[in-house]
């Protein structure tokens, strides 16, 4: 704002005087903008220090322990740890119980990801309208959510029991030599991998039946008219609209993949012949069966960077399917 | 209200083969689904607990008994167990969902240097799995004055990534207007995020109390490394006294009552709340 | 903070100094980690045993803390450790006791034994003498057995009539055995209703079945003296596999694959399998379950009757020093007791280690009434130490890891145990480097 009580002595002076003034107008308010914006940063930084405070000590801490431990390792029982550069990751990918846990992990991943995801799918297709049958069925795919894994774990031991136990009791009445469930180490993974769909289905339907919300009635009605066949509807219709809540659920899917290993821990410990090692199972013998700190570590972080690696592509594809909004 | 749009004709009523058999197809699977459980509820009203012949059959006895239930009360400290998880579970989520809340806020609105690393490493969380951080942890609780106490038990949860997340999704899709009519009549942030988006995430809130409480009602391995004081002790680490037999011993009928007992608060409280629960779910789901 | 609450904190203050001499005579809180052995009543007695030891003893009060299984007693243990806060007391699955002292995270036992005026040797005499080896590490002694168990064999009588067996006369060699399974596997048709003969083979149990099948045909398994070596590769393991899977592929008597030690014992008590070998530890389950009479026997033999002790020892972990250590010291002498350690011993169906705890009146009678708990006492005669190397559970899981895949039919039990020992090998390196191997340099 021009002074008012300044004088104007000259044309020229008055114009300076307006140009002057518009600098500084534009200069206060870049400061007031750049304050604003502290002031924003502030802001945020107030809101997250909560959940940051207990990141740092339960989760970030821990990680710098576990980082150092993977660099350091102890060249004789009962000494202290020597640094040791990447040897552990070197041990570790050389190990070959590490390699067939990671393989056991691929193809735990394809065998449960996958079926999960359709078997979800169909469950919600099916009970997308709320009738009060559909609530019931919807409550009974959701209850293995809710049973605590040490439990789930007991349950199926005793229905994979040879002979006595619930699969055998019915299925022995049509195959004459049922297979050992958990004792075979061709088929011990495919049983894991059944728990795992059984226990999580459920939960992934929930995201299903949401996703389902956001396909307008009108589509496919429009679709039905035109003649076009349930099958073509689902393709054409419900699948695109559902990309987004897909690779939700399959972000989720795959983390769980990685991180859930307590079945494995109460039904098979690994075996038979190492045949359910798990990559997050490997990490938790090396910490724990072998007392080697340095491979655990190892063990974890290239876990963690295939973990992060998948969650950045699948949210990165999730990001784009919202159109980018952040 | 959830899928309320959907009142026209069902399609599956319109001479259609493949969505009935679909239908179909979904009942049966119904029903395998519930086998593990229903096979739960008659073995812990059974009377031998070993494991006769008949042990696997889904029918119930002629004469079922409450006695495996009886054994299992009487084998651990129940009630007690039962008031361990509940000031757990509650004092998990009391904190958690103001983390989250504050932290989804964060996310959601304001703009700030450094904003989408930050957000990758609140993620972190959710894949850091136990066994990696036990060590650690207790550590770090010992080190804090939490070693064997409820609040070590409780500490590493009060932040909640998946939570965050959750928020983030929900408040970024809560309209800017209304917000902003609170900021014209001067509220401040806190002001706002109580009276504008609190309200409107409601479903959301009950949604992620459901995944948190079963969550940490069922967790095992971490309180067993925590707490030491047996009057402490959370249900699961209870639980877990049935169910690791380990020189070859299984009494099923006591452990399938044991589990039960664990788990029937959980379903009582779903079964009431199912359709609420279920629909906040998924509302608040991904949008 | 106000004035008030500034002078009430100073009078408190004021209190505990006053008190402090009453203080100062707290008792020392001690607490004793232990898993739950067979199931879960266990805990319950376990913890009643402590609380008993508590009120008898003023000046100590003693909390049980249970702790999972075998393997989460290790994990809690070793991490309360590096917490800094180590147990006073720990009840410690035998065979980690070789890693734990090598590691250095026990406590020497010699000084406490000498405190008390006794010696290594008088101190250990107590105890039967198998169970030794597991205890007493270079001399030294590092644990105290606390209970045990060795492998039976367990019998269904009516079965034996039924297959015109007579019941007295249990199979004593590897020949009886067989033929015993033979006549004992019922089949319709092409499945079978009946198998002869079940033997675990979990991780775990089944190092332990095969330590007893290689003891039995005269083997060692391990070199109890060094840690640094095992016999994996040699005839005597080579023709406890063959048989164990002669069982399986030739015989057909015992089902192939992995089976679960709750497998076993929930087969043979639903009639569904005959004979099997399991822990002496199942001896109170298989008798309060049993709606048929059974009869136990040592494990039948080929060369020698021999077989490994299991079961669990007492400990204290590094780092418990001062009041707190002659607590737990005094804890673990009262509960290897003769009368405590005869209680927990009938409570539990393990054998008391104390051998004067057979010698009291409650165990004569607790005996006379059940027989079959003679004969695993009787077995002791005949008992051996328990695997224990340097990196115990990774050595056992590389012979296992090949032992269940000749259960399941994928390897021919040469090639299985040449691999095993290999994989054996190659873990133990680094400790057999650091001793046996490591030789003066010119």
């Amino acid at each position: 704002m021009p002074s008012p009580a300044h004088v104007q002595s000259t044309p020229g002076a008055a114009v300076a005087d307006i140009a002057v003034n518009d600098v500084r107008v534009r200069l206060r308010r870049g400061v007031r903008r750049k304050r604003r914006s502290a002031q924003r940063a502030v802001v945020a930084l107030g809101l997250l220090l909560p959940s940051l405070a207990v990141l740092a000590l339960f989760t970030y801490a821990p990680i710098v322990q576990v980082v150092w431990d993977s660099v350091h390792t102890r060249r004789a029982p009962g000494i202290g740890a020597s640094f040791a550069g990447l040897a552990n990751y070197q041990a570790i990918l050389a190990d070959a119980a590490f390699r067939n846990a990671a393989i056991n992990n691929l193809i735990y991943a394809v065998g449960t990801v996958g079926p999960s995801l359709v078997i979800a799918l169909g469950f919600a297709l099916a009970l997308a309208r709320s009738t009060q049958v559909n609530n019931l069925l919807r409550a009974f795919f959701f209850m293995p959510v809710l049973i605590p894994l040490v439990a789930a774990a007991s349950l199926f031991l005793f229905i994979f029991l040879p002979n006595v136990g619930l699969l055998d009791f019915y299925l022995g009445r049509f195959l004459s030599r049922p297979p050992n469930w958990l004792g075979d180490p061709d088929v011990a993974l495919y049983s894991i991998m059944a728990l795992t769909v059984w226990k999580n289905a459920g939960y992934y339907m929930l995201f299903f039946l949401a996703g389902l919300q956001a396909v307008p009635d009108e589509a496919y009605e429009a679709a039905y008219l035109e003649g076009a066949t349930s099958w073509q509807r689902l393709w054409h219709i419900t699948l695109p609209y559902l990309k987004p809540t897909t690779a939700f659920v399959a972000v989720i899917a795959l983390i769980n993949v990685v991180t859930q290993v307590d079945h494995v821990f109460v039904l098979t410990k690994g075996g038979p012949s190492d045949s359910t090692n798990l990559l997050l199972f490997y990490v938790y013998q090396q910490a724990v069966e072998s007392y080697d700190i340095g491979k655990a570590a190892a063990g974890t972080l290239v876990s963690l960077a295939v973990l992060v690696a998948v969650t950045a592509v699948s949210l990165g594809t999730l990001e784009n399917a919202f159109g980018g909004r952040t | 209200m959830f899928l309320g749009h959907r009142n026209t004709v069902p399609l599956a009523l319109r001479r259609e083969i493949a969505p009935r058999i679909g239908q179909a197809l979904v009942r049966l699977a119904a029903l395998v689904w519930l086998v593990p459980i229903l096979w739960m509820l008659v073995a812990s009203l059974r009377s031998q607990s070993f494991g006769g012949p008949g042990m696997a059959s889904l029918i119930p006895d002629v004469a079922p008994t409450l006695r495996n239930f009886v054994d299992a009360w009487e084998a651990a400290d129940f009630p007690r167990y039962y008031l361990n998880s509940v000031i757990i579970v509650a004092g998990i989520l009391a904190v958690q969902l103001v983390t989250i809340t504050l932290a989804g806020y964060a996310f959601a609105r304001l703009a700030f240097p450094g904003k989408q690393a930050l957000f990758y490493l609140f993620l972190l969380q959710l894949m850091l799995v136990p066994v990696v951080l036990i060590v650690p942890n207790l550590t770090m609780a010992a080190r804090i004055g939490l070693y064997d106490t409820l609040a070590g038990v409780m500490a590493p949860y009060f932040a909640s990534a998946f939570g965050t997340f959750l928020m983030r999704q929900t408040f970024a899709a809560i309209p800017r207007e209304l917000e902003d009519a609170a900021l014209v009549d001067g509220a401040s942030v806190l002001q706002r995020i109580r009276h504008v988006y609190v309200p409107l995430a409601l479903p959301a809130f009950l949604a992620f109390a459901i995944v948190s409480v079963t969550a940490h009602w069922n967790e095992f391995l971490w309180p067993l490394m925590v707490i030491n004081s047996p009057d402490k002790r959370p249900l699961a680490v209870g639980l877990a006294a049935f169910t690791r037999g380990q020189e070859g011993a299984q009494a099923w009928g006591v452990i399938a009552a044991g589990t039960l007992l664990v788990v029937a608060p959980l379903l009582v409280l779903f079964v009431l709340f199912q359709r609420r629960f279920i629909n906040s779910f998924v509302t608040s789901g991904i949008k | 903070m106000s004035l008030s609450r500034r002078t009430f904190l100073a009078v408190l203050a004021a209190g505990f100094a006053a008190s402090a001499p009453v203080l100062a005579q707290t008792p020392t809180e001690i607490e004793l980690f232990f898993p739950v052995p067979v199931d879960g009543q266990l805990a319950r007695d376990m913890t009643s045993m402590i609380k008993e030891f508590s009120d008898t003893h003023p000046g100590i009060k003693a909390t049980a803390v249970f702790t999972g299984s075998y393997d989460e007693t290790l994990i809690k243990t070793r991490a309360a450790m590096k917490a800094g806060k180590p147990p006073a007391a720990v009840i410690m699955s035998a065979n980690f006791i070789l890693d734990l002292k090598i590691e250095n995270e026990l406590t020497n036992l010699d000084a406490l034994i000498k405190a008390d005026g006794s010696t290594n040797a008088t101190f250990m005499g107590q105890f039967f003498p198998a169970l030794h080896a597991n205890a007493v590490i270079g001399r030294s002694v590092y644990a105290v057995p606390f209970h045990n168990s060795t492998p039976l064999l367990y019998v269904n009588a009516e079965h034996f009539k039924e297959a015109g067996l007579d019941p007295e006369q249990l199979p004593q060699t590897w020949d009886e055995l067989t033929a015993a399974a033979l006549k004992l596997t019922k089949r319709e048709g092409d499945k079978v209703t009946r198998w002869g003969l079940m033997i675990p083979s979990n991780y775990d149990y089944l190092g332990w079945m095969m330590s007893a099948l290689t003891m039995c045909n005269g083997g060692r398994y391990y070199n109890e003296e060094f840690g640094g070596e095992v016999y994996y590769d040699t005839p005597s393991m080579l023709g406890a596999l063959t048989f164990w899977n002669d069982l399986i592929s030739k015989h057909k008597v015992h089902p192939a694959g992995e089976q679960k030690g709750p497998a076993v014992s929930t087969a043979f008590l639903s009639g569904n399998a005959s004979m099997m070998l399991l822990s002496t530890g199942s001896l109170t389950h298989v008798r309060s379950n049993a709606k048929f009479p059974y009869k136990v026997a040592f494990v039948p033999r080929n060369v020698r009757n021999a077989v490994p002790i299991g079961g669990a020892s007492l400990i204290i972990p590094a780092g418990v020093d001062g009041e707190r250590q002659r607590a737990a010291w005094t804890l673990i002498k009262w509960m290897t007791s003769p009368d405590k350690n005869g209680w927990w011993s009938r409570a539990t169906g393990y054998f008391a280690p104390n051998m004067a705890a057979y010698d009291t009146p409650e165990m004569k009678e607790f005996l006379a009434k059940n027989p079959d708990a003679k004969v695993g006492v009787d077995q002791l005669a005949v008992a051996k130490p328990w695997f224990a190397t340097y990196k115990t559970v990774p050595v056992r899981k590389a012979l296992e890891d090949e032992v269940q895949a000749v259960l399941a039919g994928k390897k021919p039990p040469k090639d299985a145990l040449v691999a095993a020992q290999k994989a054996a090998d190659e873990i133990m390196r680094p400790y057999v480097e650091q001793t046996a191997l490591k030789l003066p340099r010119s």
